[in-house]
């Protein structure tokens, strides 16, 4: 009996779906790793800040979600050569209690965030700013070999 | 009857649980769905669905405490807008947010407004809501104004400038303002300005949860730019 007639695809149509499956699994992936802790460490008293990385041409910005946080208090360190650590205190602790919960028991007094940078980026020149208890931080990117086009 | 279902900064979300809360409406219905995620919210100790309808004999509230996941926003919201059809509900209003870039700037909150049938633009426009001329909708709010649209049921979507995936107490207070201006219902804001910090040191979790959502259902596409050529 003869094969059915299978329509052949083009190097661009393969390439398309691998790049489609390669992003879902990496979005699964993503999903995975991230999973699946509470989002707070009575240990360290903190809270963990929910927490967005954007890459535009020119920098990487970085912001963080931080209520009730005392601006004199944040510090944003450098723990890795693409990551960063964002602690702060906030103005005043907060309890299971007062968030609706009445089955733990513990306090929060800090927020923290950890996030990986993306791309090369000259955190010498990091920039923040906090408005509205949003943390955000200004980096740089670092600039790799330029080509003229003629 | 108005929507508050988990979406960007959770906007609707907020406002339709102070307007609750303010109005004191008692939940009189539930959705029953194995589309729903299997979670079960806990009040007092007593289980209930993650999707309810609070009301009294003038307002119906739909309430979501768990974000729908993405594959099964159609058909929820489909049945919501069948229910609300058998009930015959005058107005459906959707409180959402818009997401904007650099939201922490805004120093006050801009309201969009978008209807299901012309009349509605038009009573919006008189009200002084900007309209949402073109652009793309995503999400539960955007399915809501499509299907009363199909059925002509007179939906509008008050959508307040917002943060994308922080919780924004404050966009909800411009979404409610709107709300009142259009509906006449009076609902005092201040402990939702003044809360606003505690407010979101709350809703992280959920936001958390809805951003997954809303990103496995692109909402990001909102912010595109429409193709008319």
């Amino acid at each position: 009996m003869a094969e059915p007639h299978r329509r052949r695809r083009s190097i661009s149509d393969i390439m398309r779906r691998y790049a489609a499956d390669l992003e879902m699994l990496s979005e699964e992936l993503g999903e995975a790793l991230r999973a699946e802790g509470p989002s707070w460490d009575l240990k360290e008293c903190c809270v963990e800040a929910l927490c967005n990385v954007s890459v535009a041409p020119d920098e990487v910005v970085i912001t963080a979600d931080m209520p009730n946080t005392d601006p004199d208090t944040i510090n944003v360190e450098q723990t890795n050569r693409d990551a960063l650590e964002i602690r702060a205190e906030m103005k005043r602790k907060v309890r299971f209690q007062e968030l609706g919960i009445t089955h733990r028991d513990g306090e929060f007094r800090f927020f923290r965030c950890q996030t990986h940078v993306p791309v090369p980026v000259d955190m010498k020149r990091m920039k923040t700013t906090f408005k509205r208890g949003i943390l955000t931080i200004h980096l740089p990117r670092t600039k790799g070999a330029r080509t003229k086009v003629h | 009857m108005l929507h508050g279902l988990p979406d960007v900064g959770l906007v609707g979300l907020i406002a339709t649980s102070h307007i609750i809360s303010q109005m004191r409406l008692n939940e009189i219905a539930y959705v029953d769905s194995d589309l729903l995620p299997p979670v079960v919210v806990l009040h007092e100790g007593l289980p209930h669905s993650p999707l309810r309808i609070f009301g009294d004999s003038n307002l119906l509230a739909t309430f979501g405490e768990a974000a729908i996941p993405a594959d099964s926003i159609q058909p929820v919201i489909r049945k919501l807008v069948e229910w609300s059809q058998s009930k015959r509900v005058r107005l459906m209003v959707s409180m959402g947010g818009i997401p904007v870039q650099e939201r922490q700037d805004l120093e006050s909150v801009k309201v969009y407004g978008v209807a299901s049938v012309p009349s509605l633009i038009k009573t919006l426009s008189d009200k002084g809501v900007e309209i949402l001329h073109s652009g793309f909708l995503v999400g539960p709010y955007a399915l809501l104004i499509r299907y009363c649209a199909e059925r002509n049921i007179p939906a509008i979507a008050l959508l307040a400038q917002s943060f994308y995936n922080y919780p924004d107490p404050e966009a909800a207070a411009a979404a409610i303002k709107e709300f009142s201006k259009i509906t006449g219902i009076q609902i005092d804001v201040s402990k939702l300005v003044e809360g606003g910090e505690e407010i979101r040191l709350k809703a992280r979790d959920m936001m958390k949860r809805t951003t997954e959502e809303l990103n496995r259902m692109k909402k990001t596409q909102e912010y595109d730019l429409p193709l008319y050529v």
